[in-house]
């Protein structure tokens, strides 16, 4: 088969990221029940782990909006002044917190988290620390930030069910402004793995194809996607 | 007008300018910041308000302060600023007038030759600004003594009831979480309740050395010596937060002895004794020898419970005593892990307004608990299943449709579905490839017969459970 191939521009989407827009279900009612219960929380930071495309960034947005809080990245926490941070924003978002396990021995990262922890405390200031494994589990050197890191409030986002699966979907494809029929979602669930990551990655090949070959988002479309998706998983 | 007029006045601008600021920022955002706001009163041109905690102080000046300022102005244009501070709650208002009583007496204690510069109030706030905050809550009775701790207990309860210094330094280490803040905290609060004109600095080795090296570079190095040098207690807590950094120790050194050698006490913590610690110079470390070392040891069952017991009783939440024994028999590796998990599971029964029970709590802690959350596969799901209904493994996937087989290989079906990602394609190709219909089928089933079944529900659910591990 030979088709002529439609090269298409990454436009980057934006993706709606209000409170209005999260989707609340049993494995993240809880997350979402600490967010909304700020500033009433019974220690300094509260810890929120789950899979990745589970609504972690989604949530710190939502904590953002309602406290302003300040937002980095774990990987830039060796390259600031920690007490600083702190001391200067009454509220903060650690997005991608685990980054701070050094594999290679930078122990500046631990042990500035650690220095964070105790001035959120000294302060009495608030953060939002989002990672894929719960903080309790990283392999961090430095024993005083292991045991402050054990003593987190933390609120882990489960595994999805069925229909947050189907929900998520539909907004990720109305994220990316398409509209979609039920009968495609009813579709795609029973025949694709059940996780976050795959929703993600369906969504975006099905709008890829649809874009490139012109084609409305049909039923053999998708299966020409899920066939491809399937045939990359069984390669690997 | 009297200045009864004037803040009847004011009460009146300030009830006009929070309604204002209802309708801008909204009902939710009001609720939350600006009606725990009171009025205090008008100080010639600043408008003092209040707020109850320092995190909102911090908030409503971040977000607020140049709109209430204008709104003020609006109402008054001499206005010029609106100042925020923390009212205290019932609470620590017991405890400022505890302080000012303090202070009284400690103005009648000085004498002219006291070193402070103008009355005592300012020396009070002066030690303050160098001084970490002091949690009330540290104290040598909220402190749950055992074998492990009980020495360095002693030492500690030694130094803050000494009148002369009994030994300098006093060096406590011990493992990470074990208590070593919880005591010095406590020779502070000991020490400013009993003898409130004694200048107590309690603060890390991480804010010793950021201060020093702002001093440093705002060549402002005379104050900070001058701050250190008028201690009459100076406590620092994790001194291996020091090592290797030269130049702070060299000041750590000067002060150190500057504050020995006038009689003054200082408290120091570590994770490791004096001798271990690295990067750590010789004479500092001869210094720190020359006190008295006391180590704190590794918690023990007995401790770690009672340990529980008191936390639960002080936060007054029951607790069943199967958990608390839970706790204390899984938590092993320090104090703050203990007390983390207890708080963990308090908020977690708060939030979601349940009871505590040993199946919450090793939900809550299940990250703490277990190294990984290693997913099941769907071939130790067809070996249990298999086991359990004492049939061949070969048989999920052979075409038999007897019902000794098939029901069982319903079950298994199910059971890849409930806990594992896989998509049911591949579920039903794992089972001698049927269709994924067919694993539809099977956990419709197999979610009906749990409905009107129970010995069949408790037996999913049992698997379930052993295979979850």
């Amino acid at each position: 088969m030979n088709r002529a191939h439609q090269l298409t521009f990454d436009l980057v989407h934006r993706s709606a990221l209000s409170r209005e827009d999260f989707l609340i279900a049993p494995a993240n009612q809880q997350a979402v029940a600490w967010i909304d219960k700020w500033p009433d929380w019974p220690s300094q930071s509260l810890a929120i782990s789950g899979p990745p495309g589970s609504g972690k960034t989604h949530l710190a947005h939502v904590y953002m909006a309602k406290s302003g809080a300040h937002l980095i990245d774990g990987s830039q926490i060796n390259q600031i002044n920690v007490r600083d941070l702190v001391e200067t924003n009454p509220t903060l978002v650690i997005d991608n917190a685990e980054a701070v396990v050094s594999e290679d021995g930078a122990d500046i990262h631990e042990e500035n988290l650690f220095h964070i922890l105790n001035l959120l405390k000294e302060t009495g200031h608030h953060a939002v620390l989002c990672s894929i494994t719960p903080p309790a589990r990283w392999k961090v050197k430095l024993a005083d930030l292991k045991s402050r890191l054990n003593a987190l409030t933390h609120v882990a986002i489960a595994d999805p069910d069925e229909s947050l699966l189907a929900a998520v979907m539909v907004k990720q494809f109305a994220d990316r402004q398409l509209r979609i029929d039920h009968g495609v979602i009813d579709y795609i669930l029973p025949r694709m793995e059940r996780s976050f990551r795959c929703v993600h990655h369906i969504v975006t090949a099905i709008d890829a194809l649809a874009l490139r070959e012109h084609r409305n988002i049909t039923i053999p479309l998708i299966r020409q996607v899920l066939d491809t998706l399937n045939q990359e998983e069984l390669e690997i | 007008m009297t200045s009864e007029q004037g803040h009847d006045l004011t009460v009146n601008q300030w009830t006009d300018i929070s309604s204002r600021l209802r309708t801008e920022i909204g009902e939710a955002a009001f609720q939350s910041w600006i009606k725990p706001i009171s009025l205090s009163h008008r100080d010639g041109d600043i408008i003092r308000i209040t707020v109850p905690t320092r995190f909102m102080s911090d908030w409503v000046n971040a977000h607020y302060s140049d709109r209430l300022t204008a709104l003020w102005r609006d109402q008054d244009a001499s206005i010029k600023s609106v100042d925020v501070t923390v009212l205290p709650d019932r609470y620590s208002q017991a405890r400022n007038e505890e302080r000012e009583n303090c202070t009284a007496l400690a103005s009648s204690y000085t004498g002219p030759n006291r070193r402070q510069k103008g009355n005592s109030v300012q020396g009070e706030d002066k030690a303050s600004t160098i001084s970490a905050p002091v949690d009330p809550r540290f104290t040598f009775d909220s402190f749950v003594v055992g074998k492990p701790n009980e020495f360095a207990y002693a030492a500690a309860r030694r130094v803050a009831e000494a009148d002369i210094v009994p030994f300098n330094p006093l060096f406590l280490y011990g493992g990470v979480g074990l208590g070593k803040t919880h005591l010095m905290l406590a020779v502070a609060n000991h020490i400013r309740k009993v003898s409130p004109q004694r200048n107590v600095v309690y603060m890390s080795a991480e804010k010793f050395m950021h201060r020093f090296i702002r001093a440093l570079q705002e060549k402002n190095t005379v104050d900070f010596k001058d701050q250190f040098r008028s201690v009459d207690v100076l406590m620092i807590d994790d001194v291996q937060f020091i090592c290797g950094k030269e130049s702070t120790q060299e000041e750590f050194f000067h002060t150190f002895n500057a504050l020995v050698d006038q009689g003054r006490q200082i408290v120091v913590s570590a994770d490791k004794s004096p001798s271990y610690l690295e990067g750590m110079e010789e004479r500092l470390v001869s210094r720190l020898n020359c006190g008295l070392v006391a180590d704190i040891h590794a918690t023990t069952y007995e401790l770690r419970l009672g340990i529980l017991q008191s936390k639960a009783e002080r936060i007054g939440v029951e607790i069943p005593s199967k958990v608390m024994e839970f706790l204390a028999h899984k938590v092993t590796s320090n104090v703050r892990d203990l007390e983390g998990g207890l708080n963990r599971v308090v908020a977690h029964a708060q939030l979601i307004g349940r009871e505590i029970t040993l199946e919450t709590t090793q939900e809550v802690l299940h990250d703490l608990l277990r190294a990984n959350d290693r997913r099941v596969t769907i071939e130790e799901i067809q070996k249990q299943v298999s086991q359990h209904f004492n049939i061949r493994v070969s048989d999920m996937q052979s075409a038999r449709r007897a019902r000794a087989v098939a029901r069982p290989r319903q079950v298994a079906m199910y059971l890849a579905k409930q806990l594992t990602a896989r998509s049911l394609p591949e579920i039903g190709r794992k089972f001698g490839g049927r269709d994924h219909t067919t694993v539809m089928h099977a956990v419709k089933r197999v979610d009906e017969l749990r409905e009107y079944d129970p010995m069949f529900a408790e037996d999913v659910e049992l698997l379930r459970r052993m295979l979850e591990g």
